[in-house]
């Protein structure tokens, strides 16, 4: 079930809502917590029941191992179960996610032919395997103890973080579930939610999938594109990205908080960033805190002496296993690669005490940011390359139509080219209208901070829901359901 | 030990890592208040601390260290005093 569809929004949040605080009151809080964990089942078993006995497995051995490795002394079998557990997540994800990519590599590497049947993406895999390994190194590491089957299984797949994250850690969330204060329905938090989920919801319905549809024509429906149309493209991706996912991060956010939940933030106006370190610290920022944590840290550690060389090439292994989570394809590998590159020159940089001044350092990372998320948007590397080419000017340079007077045109003795994308006026405004919005305008955390509850806030939120409502009319995924 | 030696240890630390004298530590420090203060330095920071204290941080608990003062206390429960 999406966040941006008619039934969740009028039907399914509203009764699990309410569902939820009744159950509190009336019965029990245990009660209250069952019946999160079965809503939330329900909402991941709407799109595909198939999947429904993968997140339980995947929940049972996960939980079960935890218990077995925080009951078991002897330190060679508390490591033994471990491994084991961590093979169990990491074979999921192997077989689920990077079987099809593995065999389509042999196949072409030994011009073999493995047929097989290509297996669709569970929903959410990548997300609740990541957080379950995290739970089980804390428990490996002694920093958890023993837990109920309720709470361990709300903490996985509680629905506002279930499919894309936040990624959250186990005392972060469960810690605050049992606050009796949170309990109660809470009307500030109630109020603070619905406002930051409209923010969220207006990112997503009225400014990615906005930008999509022009990203969608250039990558996916045009053979050659001229240099404006490659730069449409480009940029109707990175933002068609950034609202995408940070508009789902805030309606996560926003429904957490309706539950008198706070999830951690997740981004911070990354797209403001000058440098390619100072990106990852505002882009995605749970998945790059659990890449340096639980991927980085032991890589460093693992080198007999932290240096600077050794800790760029752990950054550099940990970006590209990163790019991996993203996705089984070589342009994701790559996109974590180029990342981890950008950052070795941000560090060396740093270290020879090199500054750029801030307009262009912003300028260099932005564009760096951007070619970057082509790679992430392609298909393939040949169909990054179709973008590139275009952006380089390598195919033909035509100056589009509409955005120049035809006069100008004749009089200049140029032909006219052809359009940027269907409708180019629309596409400057929300161009321009992007630029603004990313740059100048405060972030959701900083609304967040403002928000009073205020009667002014109450119609600008209802104001931008009746907008959204009336947008909802197609069915969009967000684009991080595909990792 | 006390919470004081253990700062002062910390302050003495974060001013050779960070080869700047003129650093003032406090409990409330963190990240921001130093520059050159990023995901590097803080790994390095990590394991000046773990060799000098003879204590290990686990993984999980890097992430809750939003400040100097929560290193401080972990250090102090690691020690056991």
């Amino acid at each position: 079930m999406l966040f941006n569809s008619y039934l969740f929004i009028f039907i399914f949040l509203p009764v699990t809502l309410i569902g939820y605080f009744f159950i509190n009151s009336k019965i029990n809080h245990t009660i209250g917590k069952k019946w999160l964990v079965i809503s939330s089942l329900f909402f991941y078993s709407y799109w595909n029941i198939s999947y429904l006995p993968l997140i339980l497995s995947s929940i049972l051995v996960n939980f079960y191992s935890s218990r077995w490795i925080l009951a078991e002394q002897r330190q060679n079998r508390k490591k033994m179960i471990f491994l084991l557990g961590l093979g169990f997540n990491l074979f999921l994800l192997g077989y689920f996610k990077y079987r099809d990519f593995f065999l389509d590599n042999i196949n072409f590497l030994f011009s073999s032919d493995i047929n097989f049947a290509r297996l669709a993406l569970p929903l959410g895999i990548s997300f609740f395997t990541l957080q379950q390994i995290a739970y089980l190194v804390d428990a490996f590491q002694g920093i958890t103890e023993k837990k109920k089957m309720t709470d361990y299984s709300l903490f996985v797949v509680f629905f506002p973080q279930l499919i894309a994250g936040p990624i959250v850690h186990y005392q972060n969330v469960m810690g605050q579930f049992k606050n009796n204060e949170n309990k109660k329905i809470n009307l500030d938090n109630l109020k603070l939610g619905i406002y930051i989920f409209v923010l969220g919801l207006f990112k997503k319905v009225i400014l990615a999938d906005t930008f999509s549809g022009w990203a969608t024509e250039g990558f996916d429906h045009t053979d050659t594109l001229h240099f404006f149309q490659a730069w449409g493209t480009s940029l109707s991706y990175t933002f068609q990205l950034y609202f995408d996912f940070s508009g789902y991060s805030d309606m996560a956010i926003g429904i957490g908080y309706m539950f008198n939940i706070s999830l951690p933030k997740n981004f911070n106006s990354p797209l403001q960033a000058r440098n390619i370190v100072d990106f990852w610290s505002r882009w995605h920022i749970t998945l790059t805190q659990f890449i340096t944590s639980y991927v980085f840290t032991p890589l460093v550690r693992s080198f007999k002496e932290i240096n600077f060389r050794n800790s760029m090439i752990a950054m550099f292994i940990a970006m590209s296993i990163s790019g991996l989570w993203h996705g089984a394809a070589w342009t994701f590998i790559l996109y974590g690669a180029i990342h981890g590159l950008a950052i070795i020159v941000n560090h060396s940089m740093k270290k020879r005490k090199i500054k750029l001044p801030k307009t262009l350092a912003w300028f260099l990372a932005f564009n760096f940011i951007n070619i970057g998320f082509t790679l992430f948007r392609a298909t393939s590397l040949s169909d990054a390359w179709k973008v590139y080419q275009g952006m380089l000017g390598l195919t033909f340079f035509q100056l589009p139509k509409g955005i120049i007077s035809n006069s100008f045109i004749k009089s200049s003795g140029m032909t006219l080219g052809q359009h940027m994308t269907n409708d180019d006026n629309l596409f400057l405004v929300m161009l321009i209208l992007g630029f603004i919005i990313v740059l100048k305008q405060k972030n959701t955390m900083e609304l967040m901070d403002k928000f009073k509850g205020s009667h002014k806030d109450a119609i600008i939120t209802a104001f931008m829901f009746i907008f959204c409502i009336f947008g909802l009319t197609r069915v969009s995924e967000f684009i991080y359901f595909n990792f | 030990m006390t919470e004081v030696e253990v700062l002062k240890i910390q302050e003495e630390i974060i001013r050779d890592l960070f080869d700047d004298d003129s650093i003032e530590v406090t409990l409330s420090t963190n990240a921001d208040d130093v520059d050159d203060w990023d995901s590097l330095s803080h790994i390095q920071l990590i394991s000046k601390i773990e060799t000098h204290f003879k204590v290990r941080f686990a993984l999980g608990e890097l992430q809750s260290l939003k400040n100097v003062g929560d290193m401080t206390n972990l250090i102090l429960k690691k020690l056991g005093s």
